[in-house]
């Protein structure tokens, strides 16, 4: 156990994070489960990658261009599911997702399914926190809104919310957006990591991984995703040898989690800093049922 | 004047016509009643207002302006709010957050200004906030203010979900069967409760219940459907000794509140 | 014309065995209103059900397909009592189902990956090689078989839910679960029963496609063209699970017969995307509004 593996975790947490973290708005918060998330995750790989090395932009600039085009995607890519019923919609994303990356295993532009190799390698630990830290400040804060709320309102009664003026498919449409930015991000970051793009890195069991992390940290809790990216990062590298049955125990815990505490993690609560000061102090008498100071937690209700 | 109005409103789903050439006049101002027996169209006329139905034909015009087949967050947003039969709280969210997510167009802020928590962003916040304690102060919820709504008892559930249309500021407040469930105490106060959210907010109201003390007791005029259709309105006299109505809905003997 | 006729022999044959997995997974869905993305899963060991029974122990053909056949609904009906029994005992919505459902897909897949290990499996040959000629036409042996299996399982079914009573009590649970149950039908025999029948089919499906290509972990993926199928023939609807099949099996053949066979798969999201934007209730689905 050296500090360059230890790096090596931290920094796969970390692009793990941001994909999840951009999923957790649309599954987590929004209430739209995805099964194709991945695929974001590759148009945003592949975009940066052209960009930085083909067209010779900067790395950072790069990764943001990534994650617009996966964001630009998401767009008609919405417009056509985001209106289906639940079921209808996880199997549409998982068409699409699937669909992305069959046309980059065929198309040999891009390498097809052998692979675009030659990508400098740019993602250095430093980045990849730096980034992460500001995905996640700007996810609280977006969750923390007026928007995110009207988010909240979606997943939990849709109708209700319309009647309250919240223009439902805008905010689906937002929430889809911003997940595709983040992956496609998250996508960029990996390619600069592992210096290659092969389509199967985006496959359904990427998707899914994300989905289960999501699930696992919790619903509705920013602080749940990023606990269980690193939680669930790390471990399975940590139990490297039992690398074949990672995925068989992964499979199990999901079940064994819906079944037991389908809130997961965190239950759909945050980390906050009055949440720690609450728990550091013993409990004071009640200071007043209605006053302002009490509601004003930040707390994001599940 | 009235504020709404409808004209030979009909709605047919396959081989069901659910309302047919409903017409009737919500006067500005008042509050007024929309009953008939189970089947006959009511929340069908709700769901028609409120844009969660299109009209097969007929027209909604509300302040002059026709609104129908518009979104319903765009009719929402025109002034129209309503609650529900099945009531559809946010349920995992406490009542302070079920309110405050329904003051959202109290605010303009977009999501820049929330990601750098700009002055603009900090402001309206503090606006939204007061708008939302002040709601659940007028409605009595302060009390339960953190608790979840789906945990609640079943009148302050019904009480939260006015409190959450009131929110949106409504020109015209729906209220689908309010008293469902109550006893004749807590119908009583909730009576109260309308009349006072008809004066203190400004609002014109329309009431669909089955609670007869309720509806004689408050509304000023009233509509009556059977299978679909328009059987008579007129102000709660003139109702309860209609022959027809009797007839079709209340039966003999049906006292006012008063 | 001998072409367009092969390449549409093709498609029905791979059809009918689209019309196995969409009909199993249909099944499900009319009367869990969820889709069962274990279903791959049980299709995948099928198929290794299918191959250790003909292999190892030696069991002849017949024997070893029902035998595998049984076993798949067998594991059915265990994933139904594990991952989903749980959550329908407390109503959990919808949607834990279809994360416990994808647990259970993972599981399975990975638990072949690491017991039996990821290197394909080719079934012994267990027809004579030789197609028969008709004409110009050259019909595999196997693709006969496939279809004449295929079909002979669906005629069962029909005949099983028409006209015998525990048939009807499946579709009664189907239409509305609440009402049955309070006419007294035990829906959780039922719905036990419908897991095993889906199983069944699985069972078949996956030793089918396992004799026509191969035998591997992943092989379970297939069954996104049964969800595929049964959409663009109506959810819900297993007359519509039959033709959406075959008509997707006999589409996919065409073009990437006629034009790329890379572009197979993009066809049927393509397809599927298609039926989702223009006509999402499917070929036999009625379009409803929901009454709020």
């Amino acid at each position: 156990m050296n500090w360059f593996y230890i790096k090596g975790i931290l920094m796969l947490a970390g692009m793990n994070l941001m994909a999840v973290l951009g999923l957790s708005l649309l599954t987590g918060f929004t209430g739209l489960f995805s099964f194709g998330h991945a695929g974001f995750m590759a148009l945003g790989a592949y975009a940066a990658a052209w960009a930085g090395v083909r067209m010779g932009l900067p790395f950072l600039v790069a990764l943001l261009a990534g994650g617009l085009f996966a964001g630009l995607v998401s767009l008609p890519i919405g417009r056509l599911t985001l209106n289906l019923k639940g079921d209808y919609f996880c199997i549409a994303t998982l068409g699409f997702g699937e669909a992305i990356r069959l046309i980059l295993d065929n198309v040999q532009t891009f390498g097809g399914a052998r692979g675009w190799p030659g990508i400098p390698i740019r993602t250095d630990l430093w980045n990849v926190a730096l980034i992460c830290v500001a995905a996640t400040w700007f996810m609280v804060r977006l969750v923390n809104s007026r928007h995110g709320r009207n988010m909240i309102a979606v997943r939990e009664e849709e109708l209700a919310a319309k009647t309250v003026g919240i223009d439902t498919f805008k905010y689906k449409m937002l929430s889809l957006f911003v997940s595709a930015v983040y992956a496609g991000i998250a996508g960029g970051m990996m390619g600069y990591y592992t210096g290659f793009l092969q389509p199967k890195m985006f496959g359904m069991a990427k998707s899914t991984e994300l989905t289960i992390i999501v699930i696992f940290g919790g619903i509705g809790s920013v602080s749940g995703s990023v606990l269980g990216s690193i939680l669930l990062t790390a471990l399975p590298e940590i139990l490297r040898t039992f690398a074949i049955w990672r995925l068989v125990v992964y499979g199990a815990a999901v079940i064994f989690i819906m079944i037991s505490r389908p809130e997961g993690l965190m239950g759909g609560k945050e980390i906050t800093l009055d949440a720690i000061r609450r728990l550091a102090r013993p409990r004071k008498a009640s200071a007043g049922a209605g006053t302002r100071a009490g509601a004003e937690g930040r707390e994001v209700q599940p | 004047m009235n504020i709404l109005e409808t004209h030979d409103l009909t709605k047919i789903f396959g081989g069901l016509t659910a309302v047919e050439d409903v017409s009737f006049g919500v006067r500005s101002g008042s509050i007024s009643g929309l009953i008939g027996p189970n089947g006959a169209g009511k929340t069908t006329v709700f769901n028609l207002i409120t844009g969660i139905y299109k009209v097969t034909a007929g027209q909604v015009v509300f302040d002059g302006k026709p609104i129908h087949n518009l979104e319903p967050h765009k009719i929402a947003q025109a002034g129209i709010t309503r609650t529900f039969q099945n009531i559809r709280l946010f349920k995992r969210l406490s009542v302070y957050n079920n309110i405050l997510t329904a003051c959202h167009d109290l605010a303009g802020y977009s999501v820049a200004d929330a990601a750098f928590r700009t002055r603009r962003y900090r402001e309206q916040e503090e606006q939204l906030k007061s708008e939302a304690f002040r709601l659940m102060d007028v409605m009595g919820l302060a009390e339960w203010r953190d608790k979840q709504a789906v945990s609640l008892p079943y009148g302050v559930q019904r009480r939260l979900e006015i409190a959450r249309a009131l929110a949106v500021r409504p020109r015209l407040l729906l209220l689908d069967e309010p008293a469902a469930g109550m006893n004749p105490d807590e119908t009583r106060q909730l009576m109260t409760l309308i009349s006072r959210i008809r004066d203190e907010f400004s609002c014109t109201i329309l009431v669909i219940e089955h609670r007869m003390d309720l509806i004689m007791g408050i509304c000023e005029n009233i509509v009556v459907l059977n299978f679909g259709r328009k059987l008579t309105e007129g102000p709660p006299r003139a109702i309860q000794s209609d022959p027809e109505v009797i007839q079709a809905y209340l039966g003999e003997g049906v006292k006012t509140g008063a | 014309m001998a072409q367009f006729l092969q390449q549409m022999i093709n498609g029905l044959s791979i059809g009918s065995v689209y019309a196995l997995m969409a009909v199993g997974y249909s099944l499900v869905y009319s009367i869990m209103s969820f889709s069962n993305f274990a279903h791959g899963g049980v299709i995948m060991l099928g198929s290794y059900f299918g191959f250790y029974l003909l292999t190892l122990t030696k069991w002849a053909f017949p024997a070893a397909f029902v035998g595998a056949a049984l076993c798949s609904a067998g594991l059915a009906v265990i994933v139904e009592r594990v991952a989903y029994r749980p959550l329908r005992l407390r109503n959990a919505p919808f949607l834990y189902f279809i994360i416990s459902a994808m647990g259970a897909s993972m599981f399975l897949e990975n638990f072949v990956v690491a017991t039996i290990g990821p290197t394909f499996k080719t079934y012994p040959t267990v027809l004579p090689r030789a197609p028969i000629e008709i004409g110009p036409i050259y019909i595999g042996r196997l693709d006969i078989m496939i279809f004449i299996i295929s079909a002979v399982c669906l005629a069962l079914l029909v005949y099983f839910l028409d006209r015998t009573k525990v048939g009807k009590a499946v579709q009664a649970t189907a239409h509305n679960p609440r009402a049955a149950k309070l006419m007294g039908i035990n829906t959780d025999f039922v719905i036990t029963l419908v897991f095993a029948i889906g199983g069944f089919l699985a069972g078949v499906a996956g030793v089918m496609f396992g004799m026509k290509y191969t035998v591997y972990p992943q092989m379970g993926g297939i069954t996104i063209k049964s969800f595929i199928a049964a959409v663009f023939g109506g959810l819900g609807s297993l007359p519509g699970a039959v033709i959406g099949s075959l008509l997707l099996g006999v589409i996919e053949t065409l073009i990437s017969g006629y034009f790329s066979s890379q572009f197979r798969d993009l066809i049927s999201f393509t397809l599927l995307i298609a039926v989702l934007v223009f006509r999402p209730m499917g070929l036999a689905g009625k379009a409803t509004e929901e009454k709020a």
